[in-house]
């Protein structure tokens, strides 16, 4: 008998064994395909969802969601405000360190909040912060105290979004935090090649559980059917928007799990106030009333979605479901337009981005039945962003009188809904209230609410602001969309913020 | 000839001076500021005018085009604005991706292209060459991103035989190489034919037919030139069309190639990479038209170029 | 009397049948303009008419090729889409015609610096690859089928212009003309008497065969957003509309990009017909 064979034989299979072992601790790596590539590596210089989910595993704030979107401490292990609601104090955790071994003390937070207070640098996201924010300030190394202009009710649901998330002191000084990303996250920056990929592996120093996967992938595409391809074919673990065509394919395919969640993302038609026929309320009331806002949902969203009663989303706590002021009456609409002197009808322009077109088209028939003649203009983002945020005068010389725009961050604080849409302080340039609408008294609400820290008192201001903003009709509300996202059925642990920020930093892959 | 070739080296200068200013003053008629974009939407307009000084913008045109000028004479095409890298730098792997699989494609063009064309003229009006022709111009009348997406859901999706995005082995060349080449596929087929039968028509291979020799050996004792002749003349002239074709087929297959990049750019209004890409596909187009003139004249000494 | 009337009638089926090209051609072309042409009486339903409860229905009796995301009857988008190809390729085909052979003919009976100025142009718009520079100046037009289809006829351009040029060149030398300059035949005479009339048959034979591909480019353009707007029911704008359903309800982009193919190869085969036809030499 020769030994040796068995003995090579047990070598190979001790072999086997271990790389065995190896391969089932080595965690894998997820792979996520949006619909648009991140914008920036800064979470302060985006305010786009796709983005936010891109950051998210790197970044962490002071406070953040869980996946019951309760409010719980992150980098802060508690906090507390003072009698007049004015100043907050965070305490901050001990021990913890940014991907560049920087250490997290009260030096970088303030850092991270001073920077969007600084209208010079021009960070995209930093108006909400500079809304609300006055002052911030270090208390010895591991506290920090924040001073707002007034009293704001949402602060904490502010703190818990991405322009609240800290930056590393270092990556910031040196300029560089636009391409790569450093933050305290469970995942640790690797490599955006732009236009194709953005790679993470797991962050060995992460102050609190270390993740379960190796690393995540993020690949993306503007093609809805590459989408469902991609998930269907396997090539990727998580699609994320999944369009609402495919969801029934997916939902139907044993492999793969449909999530399926209310959205915050609701969707409407900004009316310019100060543009001829818009200008009237009972105009903007009859367009209200001549879209059918079923049929764009069945057929637009193939039921993904709900019809648009109130400018906040059935998300939102202080959604109210008893308001339907504009039930589909095309008999009403007409009625609307002949008192206002428009019985022949009228035309009107509309901007709208590549994506959203199928909803400027729908509109365009609605319309065409009471008369009005929508002139469609589909630009690519970029154009859209300059003819949709163009001052008053900028837009008279454009001659456009309508944005279709959607708008996700009012999930839970209300304020980041009626505030940058409705507010005459947000006129665009300066805020998103694109039509020019202006109501002192829905100013004086919003006003009010904001600052108003009982949460009942403030849930019953909102309900007044959704009734008057329903009654002046600046925007034509159409609906909010379902939260839809795809995954392989060997990934756990992935969940969904309203609004479409998926978090997959928790998530693992079994086989 | 020699002349023809020596004006036609000079005039490549001439030429490019010609496209440069086009691209450059067409992107900066492009609606869209970049400042603007980069400053995001919600940006003061100090912080949009920071932006376009920081961006260079804000110089006078003539003055940007000779800066732009200068530097791509030296290689230096700027920086993307929105990676923040040197255009040169993201170019130049992205060049090779496209040129990776413009390569494929008109390989795929080639090994069939050219053994259709052949059976076709050998077969001229019976059934076999009736068909090529059919699938020829077939191949050449079917919109490109239709085709790549039917396949993509085909091949990938329901038989997972080919994957279906991004570049890294082998297997993913298939499905863009084929939707790439078969428009010259087309041409190499069409042309391949009528040379050939061009060639048997002619006095002295009638006589070598006469004396017995099948058409195909006949053919083989010119096949190199002849084969050559079709392929080169596909590629020189329809180098363009494919670079151009690019655009959709990498955009569709996620293709890390300069097609995808320029229409990202162009959502983007990365002027520098926009003008990049522009040039650098104009350059190989004019090039590549080039070599390919230059290569039939010396396979085909009956060309002449005047 | 019935002999000889049989007499022509045969010759021309002989004639035909020895085309098979020219006459599947012209039959697959025929049908598109009368279609066209037809549209309003062929059309089951109105192409524009949305019917947002009906959308994405499979092909059924009351709609033979099915409805879009919209509920519009595809047939009827296809059969009116018939009338904005025609115009597609008469205007993206015409308006380098236009341009192009005007061009060229100077270029080439003027020769020297003329010559070397209006081919330098050409050679400069014929570097850029097609898609490139139609994304460049719909750009910044905006996207639209006119500003497209401008697009589309300037890269085209060249083609003509050089084909002219040189049929131009190559007609100069012949002795025909040169006789007919030597009888003191006025330049404008010579150039569209003798020169114009005998290039013709190459341009159109040109013409023809590029016509499929402005339908083809302008099907990719609607693809990078920058065709057609909506509603119209152009077939580049619906596929690439419809390929958003692809996998699901394949019909919306099956049958437009089924009505692009056909044309395409009409166009083709009409255009080898042509050449057999006019150009017998290749």
């Amino acid at each position: 008998m020769n030994k040796l064979p068995i003995h090579g034989l047990r070598r190979i299979l001790l072999a086997s064994s271990v790389s065995l072992l190896a391969i089932g601790a080595q965690a894998q790596t997820l792979r996520i395909m949006q619909s648009e590539p991140p914008r920036s590596m800064d979470p302060a210089d985006q305010t786009a969802s796709f983005t936010q989910v891109v950051l998210a595993p790197m970044y962490e704030g002071l406070i953040g969601r869980s996946s019951d979107m309760e409010i719980v401490p992150v980098l802060a292990t508690d906090w507390s405000h003072d009698d007049s609601g004015l100043v907050w104090t965070f305490n901050l955790r001990e021990g913890v360190t940014f991907h560049d071994g920087t250490a997290l003390d009260s030096a970088a937070v303030v850092n991270s909040f001073q920077r969007l207070l600084d209208p010079a640098r021009g960070l995209a996201a930093a108006g909400r912060m500079r809304a609300v924010l006055a002052d911030v300030e270090a208390d010895g190394d591991m506290q920090v105290n924040f001073t707002l202009h007034s009293p704001y009710a949402g602060f904490v649901d502010l703190m818990a979004t991405a322009v609240g998330w800290i930056v590393s002191p270092t990556a910031d000084g040196a300029g560089n935090l636009g391409t790569a990303a450093v933050g305290t996250g469970p995942f640790r920056f690797q490599e955006w090649e732009s236009g194709e990929y953005v790679s993470q592996t797991a962050f060995d120093g992460y102050w609190g559980d270390q993740p379960q996967l190796e690393g995540l992938h993020f690949t993306w595409s503007s093609e809805p059917s590459v989408l469902s391809m991609a998930v269907q074919s396997g090539e990727v673990d998580v699609v994320n928007p999944l369009p609402p065509i495919f969801a029934q394919t997916i939902a139907n395919n044993p492999e793969l799990d449909l999530i399926d969640q209310p959205g915050s993302s609701m969707f409407w038609v900004s009316l310019n106030v100060q543009s001829d026929a818009l200008e009237h309320q009972a105009v903007r009331q009859a367009l209200n009333f001549a879209t059918n806002k079923d049929a764009l949902v069945q057929a637009l969203l193939r039921g993904y979605g709900t019809p648009a009663t109130s400018p906040l989303s059935p998300t939102n706590p202080a959604w109210d479901d008893t308001l339907n002021p504009y039930p589909y009456d095309v008999e009403k609409a007409l009625e609307l337009l002949d008192a206002a002197g428009f019985a022949d009808g009228f035309s009107m322009s509309v901007a709208v981005q590549e994506p959203e077109a199928s909803i400027a088209e729908a509109l365009q028939a609605m319309w065409g039945e009471i008369g009005v003649d929508l002139q469609i203009r589909r630009l690519e983002s970029g154009v859209w962003s300059e003819a949709a945020f163009n001052d008053p005068d900028a837009k008279a010389a454009d001659g456009l009188d309508a944005v279709i725009a959607s708008w996700s961050s009012g999930s839970f604080n209300s304020d980041l809904q009626f505030r940058p849409l409705y507010a005459t302080s947000s006129w665009a340039p300066g805020g998103a209230n694109l039509g020019f609408f202006s109501s002192g008294a829905l100013d004086d609400l919003i006003d009010r609410a904001a600052s108003e820290l009982d949460a009942d008192a403030r849930r019953d201001l909102y309900v007044e602001a959704q009734k008057l903003v329903n009654e002046e009709a600046p925007h034509v509300l159409l609906y909010s969309t379902r939260d839809l996202a795809a995954m392989r059925q060997s990934v756990n642990g992935v969940w969904l913020i309203p609004g479409g920020v998926v978090q997959v930093a928790g998530a693992s892959i079994t086989d | 000839m020699r002349n023809y070739f020596l004006r036609k080296l000079m005039m490549l200068p001439l030429i490019l001076l010609g496209v440069s200013f086009i691209v450059f003053m067409s992107v900066r008629a492009l609606p869209g500021d970049p400042a603007r974009l980069m400053a995001g939407p919600e940006a003061t307009q100090d912080a949009v005018d920071d932006m376009r000084v920081r961006l260079g913008l804000d110089r006078p045109l003539m003055v940007q085009y000779a800066a732009f000028l200068k530097g791509a004479a030296t290689g230096d095409f700027g920086t993307s604005i929105r990676s923040q890298r040197p255009v040169s730098q993201e170019l130049s792997r992205r060049y090779k991706a496209t040129m990776e699989l413009a390569t494929v494609a008109y390989f795929f063009a080639t090994i069939i292209g050219v053994p259709a064309g052949m059976i076709a003229a050998i077969c001229k009006g019976r059934a076999p060459d009736h068909v090529v022709m059919v699938f020829a111009i077939l191949g050449a009348s079917v919109a490109n991103f239709w085709l790549a997406l039917v396949m993509m859901d085909y091949f990938s999706v329901q038989k997972g035989w080919l994957p279906l995005l991004g570049s890294g082995s082998a297997a993913h060349f298939v499905m863009p190489a084929i939707v790439l080449g078969l428009l010259p596929m087309a041409l190499i087929a069409r042309m391949t034919r009528s040379s050939m039968i061009e060639t048997l028509d002619q006095d002295y291979i009638r006589t070598a037919r006469a004396k017995g020799l099948g058409a195909f050996q006949v053919y083989q004792r010119h096949a190199l030139r002849n084969a050559l002749i079709p392929i080169v003349t596909i590629i020189g002239l329809n180098f363009g069309a494919v670079i151009g074709s690019t655009v959709v087929t990498e955009t569709v297959f996620n293709w890390p190639g300069i097609g995808r990049l320029l229409v990202d750019a162009v959502r983007y209004r990365d002027y520098p990479i926009i003008q990049g890409v522009t040039l650098l596909a104009v350059v190989s187009v004019v090039l590549v038209n080039f070599f390919a003139e230059f290569l039939i004249s010396v396979l085909d000494p009956r060309v002449r170029f005047n | 009397m019935l002999v000889a009337q049989r007499r022509p009638l045969s010759t021309a089926m002989n004639w035909c049948l020895r085309r098979p090209s020219l006459v599947l051609g012209g039959f697959i072309v025929g049908v598109l303009v009368l279609a066209a042409a037809f549209a309003p009486w062929l059309a089951p339903a109105d192409p524009y008419q949305q019917n947002l409860m009906l959308s994405l229905m499979p092909p059924s009796a009351e709609h033979p090729l099915g409805t879009d995301a919209y509920g519009r009857d595809v047939l009827s988008r296809i059969l009116y889409g018939a009338r904005l190809s025609l115009l597609e390729i008469s205007l993206g085909v015409g308006v380098a015609l236009i341009f192009g052979v005007p061009l060229g003919l100077v270029a080439g009976m003027s020769g020297g610096n003329i010559d070397g100025a209006i081919m330098w142009v050409m050679d400069i718009i014929f570097a850029f690859p097609g898609i490139i520079l139609a994304i460049l100046i719909v750009s910044i037009l905006g996207p639209s089928l006119f500003n497209m289809l401008m697009a589309i006829a300037l890269f085209s351009l060249p083609v003509y212009a050089r084909l002219t040029r040189n049929l131009t060149l190559g007609l100069k030398r012949m002795e025909y003309v040169q006789a007919a300059q030597a009888l003191g035949a006025s330049r404008l005479r010579v150039m569209f008497d003798h020169i114009l009339l005998n290039a013709l048959g190459p341009i159109i034979v040109q013409a023809t065969l590029t016509a499929g591909t402005v339908v083809l480019t302008a099907a990719s353009l609607s693809f990078l957003g920058l065709g057609a707007q909506p509603p119209i029911p152009e077939w580049g704008a619906m596929m690439s509309d419809g390929r958003n359903y692809l996998g699901v309800a394949l019909w919306v982009s099956f049958f437009p990009g089924l009505a692009v193919t056909i044309t395409v190869l009409g166009f083709n085969i009409l255009g080898d017909g042509l050449r057999d036809l006019l150009d017998p030499r290749r």
